[in-house]
């Protein structure tokens, strides 16, 4: 109690105590013992001296005056004036005990004059104190017969049974007498007096049966024999008006056995039901988080049942896991967010039907239970960059559970890293949930013995996961005490302080062999297996058979597109409040668009300082580049996204949320802020080096590529358990499909094992989503471009006439001249037969080649293309055939070249329309692009595969033959692909390939796939991990000798 | 829940059919097969093909020039070729080969001077050129680069040069494309004539080059012959106009024939008749300016 509230109690005292009669004995003496309570003696004398003071000041002016009969008006100006002085400094919980307090010093009396009440009055009434609690008060206070009284609001506790209509009961055997204890609702406060003959201690200090008493938080009134009263027994008395679940929970028969062949539990079995706190403990390296985790189904056990009202908890994970609650030792916080808003979402969250007003009201509720109120509006920070106590980030997360109230909870480790107050004050929030009926599991490390005295049972485990005993946790202290055969092992807490040290429990449990020469050895005296024997042996009480409450349905959660929203809007808040981490995603993109734009912006003349879109050498380069940043990009800003979450998602896993609207809201987040750096990018990079008329076509190929990337990325971030392995993991995603994109390396020049060389692009290649996107664009770019686009159709045929015309007719026409040699000759050459072979292929594809219907030619003795029937006739034959054709394609050839020719004529009549076409090519055509995709760089125009005779020149002006309904497959650069019985533009087809892509990788991420394969490899090599483990076990070794 | 993915997929594939609507272009590719005929299109020449052939080959090398020039100590000068830069002028398929033919004629006057590094866009600009007539196969790299490395063996070079381009005109004539290859020589032997009357200083021996010169009247009358037959066409007319004036030029040279009688020789075991006339070609100075006045003016039109 402060100085300042003593120093105003005083002087209400005086001013209530010199009213009327004045001043008795009683009454000072009242005053005495009640700072007595308080402060030790010296100091009680001087606020007696005081009080004193402050009655003789009264008493002087009322001689005076000489009208002590009536409630001065003096007196009431001045009560006034103290309440209202008080009232700005003291919290509405120490005004209820000021008021309790003035009622007890008129009890002391029993002077209850109209005066004195009127002075309470006017105080009361300046606090703000409902008439109710307050009518309340002076009756509990003042009432000498306080057993009566009955309201819902007090409760009794007693050695026997007892009915009362309003107020509650509380049977407490072998207790003779009555403790009462009233509830100041709106504070949430407790008073206890009580009448009995014998001797109570409220906190380990003796209470006086006159007084009344505060009954703090976690306070315990003890009797000389028999169980004492705690705090949350009469709490969870007050709340039993709400209805609650009992929850019975079983673990039966657990073992549980490590990827690794390392067994983490052996037969554990517990036995609890709902409203109670219990403690997992153990030496580390026991097995206390995997129990934690079997129990709470996070992790499957090898053998043995859990049970939650008979529902066997891994089984019916889906249903069970809605009341179970699970706060790990880590941080659950999302620290870009605010205190506020971290408890906002999570609300959010679990109940769908609040409105944002109720849930505020929800979460403010939990701040003032949390004590986080006034820090509500602080960022969380990380534990690097503090910005709120680690108490309090420990009680934040605690507060997340709290808030969904499940039936179960489970905490690893609350205590730790914390100060002891702060400790103390989280268990306590922990201890309070079990008056509401909860069942609280924590894993707890060295306990201080306040908290350890908290629990109302302890699980201990030691090596090797054997659960060694279960039960109270004083008398823990003892059950080792005697089995270690100590004396004065009855005793379990310090007869004089109270204090009981688990640490005693562990020093037995481990407790070494000493040598001969007195030093500790390294074997144990029991070992843990030994314990677990001795438990077992240990009588149980035989728990009865059960009838269970039926398991409440998992509160409603909100609906797939709500918790899209609520996820998006977090992961938003979260990102946008990240200054550092927006400024950079923002700038990254335009800066990158403009460095590599503007290092190649290459003009070729260099006498001349005008730049010229047409001779730049690097749009190739340029468009490659951009794949290669679309994919960086898109991969780094997501490889850590669900990395960063995993802690979170374990938690909100026991919400039942879904999957993909947690995923819809990652992927959309991220497309947002892609298509944001595409479209600066993109915007950048083209208007530095003039690609024009493209901005749309690269956006969306850009953004479409930052998509896969961005899922790709989501996948591996789920995938790894390491921001390191992620990294490392990127540079095997990005640099085959940078060789395989076909810009750096020639489809035709790579080793043929993958494919080099073939009429299509290698199959490795068509999984490369950098390849559909540099094709596209190259593609597109050269094609559709507006110079371009009005001659790219006209072209292509004029190409594919010219490419019958000089290299393919006359490769034929060679192979058959050559094959005439052979003619009876030698039957058996096998070269002969290829020949034949490859003659007979490529006749029957020009026989029904899309130019076949232009002429009259055809091949009609194809059948007498093999080694039996081949004679001269037919040689003869074929060389007329292709003749024929030769002429038809030559012919047409000429008529194509001038019609292109006569059009670009007509387009350059004049000087002026001569320097308009040549802006436009200048500006749209680029020499270097157009020499790519046309494989200029490919010496050989045709090329032998097996019997086939393959274009390899002009990619860019054909498409490849259809070969199956489906197959899409084709050469590469080809402007159109073949796909369900039509071409499609492959532009636009490419785009498509790269959403499937997406789509594909979604799916993947939606079922985890890549997390399991990693998983399975790395279960797959029992081998390698032992090497691994040996040769840990090896670098170890050598450490430690030196 | 289902709802929501259902919707999702509506808009997707909605999305994906407008975007294919709006950017897919099929079907031109089929019209463009419309042009094709089954009929032949024959260029009416009143020659036959190994006439034209003959008339072609009339036209000297410019190898034969450039070396003449350089071993008539004439001092190279770059001014006198065309500008890498101006094949951006070129569109046209008749432009393309007039200049195919005169930056051909730069290449091997450069090479011969030794000005390789220069000469490496020129032989780019060649190909170029080459390779938007469709003639590209006639000049592949191989030819090319054994021309600039053999510079020194100006035998070997004016037998590469030779042969590749009768291989060419053979070709184009077979191909119905006569018109084209009267371009490159057209345009071939204008550049020839351009540096060789625009020699800054002649040399002591300047009646070498103003005869051969001189010589070149037979071959514009060739050339003109050829030309004439595709006047039909504005830009051969064009072209044809222009030669007249500089035949007019050309007119003015007086070539004397001195007869004298063949005799037979052995050869290798074989008889073979060697002519023995020579011809005296009469030009002065003047007329060599005149010449030169007129070639400039065309030369600069073609290389526009």
């Amino acid at each position: 109690m402060s100085e300042e509230i003593l120093k105003a109690l005083m002087q209400l005292f005086a001013i209530i105590a010199k009213q009327d009669v004045g001043l008795s004995t009683n009454e000072r003496g009242y005053v005495k013992s009640f700072l007595r309570q308080q402060l030790d003696e010296a100091s009680v004398k001087e606020y007696l001296a005081l009080f004193d003071s402050y009655i003789g000041d009264e008493k002087k002016q009322d001689e005076k005056k000489d009208k002590p009969k009536l409630t001065s008006v003096k007196d009431s100006v001045k009560t006034l004036g103290i309440s209202k002085k008080i009232n700005k400094t003291l919290e509405q919980k120490q005004k209820i005990v000021v008021i309790a307090r003035l009622f007890e010093l008129i009890n002391s009396d029993k002077q209850f004059s109209p005066q004195r009440m009127a002075i309470i009055d006017t105080v009361s009434e300046v606090f703000n104190i409902s008439k109710e609690e307050y009518e309340n008060i002076k009756s509990f206070v003042c009432e000498d017969d306080f057993e009566k009284i009955d309201i819902p609001d007090i409760l009794f506790v007693r050695g026997e049974e007892f009915e009362n209509e309003n107020a509650k009961n509380i049977v407490m055997p072998e207790f003779k007498g009555v403790i009462a204890v009233l509830r100041v609702q709106s504070v949430n406060l407790f008073f206890v007096r009580y009448s009995s003959e014998k001797e109570l201690l409220l906190n380990g200090l003796p209470i006086n049966e006159k007084n009344i008493y505060i009954f703090a938080r976690g306070s315990v009134i003890r009797q000389a024999k028999g169980k004492p009263l705690f705090y949350s027994d009469v709490v969870s008395k007050f709340l039993s008006d709400d209805k609650f679940i009992n929850i019975h929970f079983k673990v039966e028969d657990v073992d549980f056995t490590f990827p690794n062949g390392h067994v983490g539990l052996r037969n554990i079995n517990i036995e609890e039901s709902s409203g109670k706190m219990l403690a997992v403990m153990g030496a580390s390296g026991s097995g206390k988080t995997t129990l934690l985790n079997v129990m709470s189904g996070v992790i499957n056990p090898k053998s043995g049942n859990v049970y939650v009202n008979g529902m066997n908890l891994h089984e019916n994970s889906e249903f069970v896991k809605g009341i179970i609650g699970y706060i790990p030792q880590d941080d659950l916080l999302i620290e870009e967010l605010t205190v506020f808003e971290n408890l906002f979402f999570s609300t959010k969250l679990v109940y769908r039907d609040l409105s944002d007003k109720e849930i505020t009201e929800k979460v403010n509720k939990v701040l003032h239970n949390l004590g986080l109120f006034h820090r509500k509006n602080l960022k969380v920070g990380n534990p690097l960059n503090k910005e709120i106590s680690g108490g309090q980030r420990k009680r934040l997360n605690i507060g997340l559970e709290l808030i969904r109230e499940p039936a179960i909870l489970f905490v690893d480790e609350p205590t730790s890293g914390l100060s002891s107050s702060d400790s103390e004050n989280v268990m306590e929030l922990l201890r309070e949930l079990t008056a509401r009926g909860k069942l609280v599991f924590v894993v707890i490390h060295q306990p201080s013995s306040e908290i350890f005295k908290m629990f109302d049972n302890v699980i201990i485990l030691d090596d090797g996961g054997y659960q060694i005993y279960e039960g109270n946790p004083v008398e823990a202290v003892t059950y080792f005490k005697e089995m270690d055969n100590q004396i004065n092992s009855h005793v379990g807490e310090c007869p004089s302080c109270g204090n009981v040290t688990p640490e005693t429990i562990f020093k037995i449990i481990e407790s070494k062999i000493v040598d001969e020469y007195g030093q500790p050895t390294d074997s144990r005296k029991v070992s843990p297996c030994e314990w677990s024997d001795l438990f077992n042996k240990k009588e149980k009480s035989e728990k009865s058979e059960i009838e269970y409450d039926k398991l409440p349905e998992p509160s409603k959660k909100p609906n797939w597109l709500n918790q899209l929203k609520i996820f998006f809007k977090r992961d938003l808040l979260s990102k946008v409040s990240n200054k550092q981490y927006m400024l950079l995603n923002l700038l990254e993109a335009p800066l990158l668009g403009f460095l590599l734009a503007f290092i190649i912006k290459y003009i070729e003349d260099p006498t001349s300082d005008t730049y010229i879109f047409r001779n730049n050498d690097n749009i190739m380069p340029y468009v490659f580049m951009c794949t290669i940043v679309a994919l960086f990009l898109g991969l780094i800003v997501s490889a850590e996204e669900i990395f960063k979450d995993r802690k979170i998602l374990k938690k909100e896993s026991f919400l039942n949320l879904s999957r993909s609207s947690y995923l819809f809201s990652k992927i959309g987040i991220l497309f947002i802020l892609s298509a944001i750096q595409a479209t600066l990018f993109i915007f950048i990079g083209n208007y530095i080096l003039g690609v024009k008329g493209m901005y749309f076509e690269y956006w969306l190929v850009f953004f479409s590529l930052m998509a896969f990337a961005n899922v790709l990325g989501l996948n591996i971030s789920s995938a790894f358990n390491s921001a390191i392995t992620i990294y490392i993991i990127i540079p095997f995603l990005i640099i085959p499909q940078m060789v395989l994109t076909g810009a750096m390396f020639s489809f035709d020049k790579i080793n043929r094992g993958v494919g080099g060389g073939g009429e299509k692009v290698p199959v490795i290649a068509e999984f490369m989503p950098s390849r559909w996107a540099f094709e596209s664009l190259v593609v597109n770019q050269y094609k559709n471009n507006k110079y371009y686009k009005d001659f790219y159709n006209k072209r292509a045929l004029e190409s594919a006439l010219y490419y019958k015309n000089v290299y393919y007719l006359p490769e034929l026409k060679s192979y058959v001249e050559n094959s005439i040699q052979h003619i009876n000759n030698d039957a058996d050459n096998s070269s002969f037969k290829e020949n034949l072979k490859l003659i007979k292929n490529e006749v029957k594809k020009e026989n029904n080649s899309e130019f076949s219907r232009a002429h009259s030619y055809k091949f009609d003795y194809l059948e007498k293309l093999t080694i039996e029937n081949y004679d001269r006739e037919v040689a003869n034959e074929l060389l007329s055939y292709l003749d024929g054709i030769h002429k038809f394609y030559s012919d047409n050839f000429n008529r194509v070249y001038d019609i292109i020719d006569n059009k670009i004529r007509e387009r350059t009549r004049t000087p002026e329309k001569q320097s308009e076409y040549q802006k436009l090519k200048n500006d749209y055509h680029n020499r270097y692009l157009a020499s790519f995709v046309k494989n200029e760089m490919n010496p050989l125009p045709l090329v032998r595969i097996d019997n086939n005779l393959v274009q390899k020149s002009d990619p860019i002006y054909r498409n490849s033959k259809p070969s199956g309904y489906l197959n899409f497959r084709s050469h590469f650069l080809t402007p159109e692909k073949h796909f369900m019985g039509s071409f499609h533009n492959t532009f636009v087809f490419n785009v498509i390939v790269l959403w499937v892509f997406t789509i594909i990788f979604y799916v993947f991420l939606y079922y985890n796939l890549f997390s399991k394969a990693v998983i399975f490899i790395e279960n797959a090599t029992p081998i390698i991990s032992k090497r691994a483990i040996n040769f840990k076990n090896y670098i170890r070794s050598i450490f430690v000798k030196k | 829940m289902k709802k929501v993915y259902s919707i999702v997929l509506i808009i997707l594939i909605g999305g994906f059919v407008l975007f294919y609507n709006s950017c897919s272009s099929g079907k031109e590719r089929d019209d463009a097969f419309d042009i094709l005929e089954d009929t032949a299109i024959s260029e009416e020449m009143e020659f036959e093909d190994e006439e034209i052939v003959g008339m072609i080959s009339s036209v000297p090398n410019p190898v034969e020039m450039s070396v003449l020039l350089q071993r008539s100590d004439v001092v190279f000068s770059q001014e006198l070729m065309n500008p890498v830069n101006n094949i951006d002028n070129y569109n046209s398929g008749f432009k393309k080969a007039l200049n195919l033919g005169v930056y051909g004629t730069n290449l091997v006057h450069m090479n011969i001077y030794d000005r390789s590094v220069a000469t490496v866009r020129y032989l780019q600009n060649v190909r170029n050129l080459a390779e938007d007539l469709r003639i590209g196969h006639f000049f592949d790299y191989e030819t090319l680069n054994r021309l600039s490395e053999q510079s020194r063996n100006v035998d070997s070079v004016l037998y590469i040069t030779n042969r590749s381009f009768d291989e060419m005109t053979r070709y184009l004539i077979e191909e119905n494309r006569s018109s084209l290859a009267v371009l490159i020589a057209s345009g071939t032997w204008i550049e020839s004539i351009y540096i060789a009357t625009n020699v800054e200083t002649f040399p002591e021996n300047k009646e070498i080059i103003y005869e051969r010169i001189g010589e070149q009247k037979v071959v514009l009358d060739n050339l003109m012959l050829l030309i004439s037959n595709f006047r039909d066409d504005q830009q051969f007319d064009e072209l044809f106009l222009d030669l007249m004036k500089l035949k007019k030029e050309f007119d003015k040279v007086n070539i004397e024939y001195i007869h004298k009688d063949p005799i037979m020789k052995e050869v290798d075991g074989r008889i073979v008749v060697v002519d023995k006339s020579t011809s005296k070609v009469n030009i002065d100075d003047e007329i060599v300016r005149g010449i030169s006045d007129k070639v400039n003016y065309i030369r600069n039109k073609i290389i526009q």
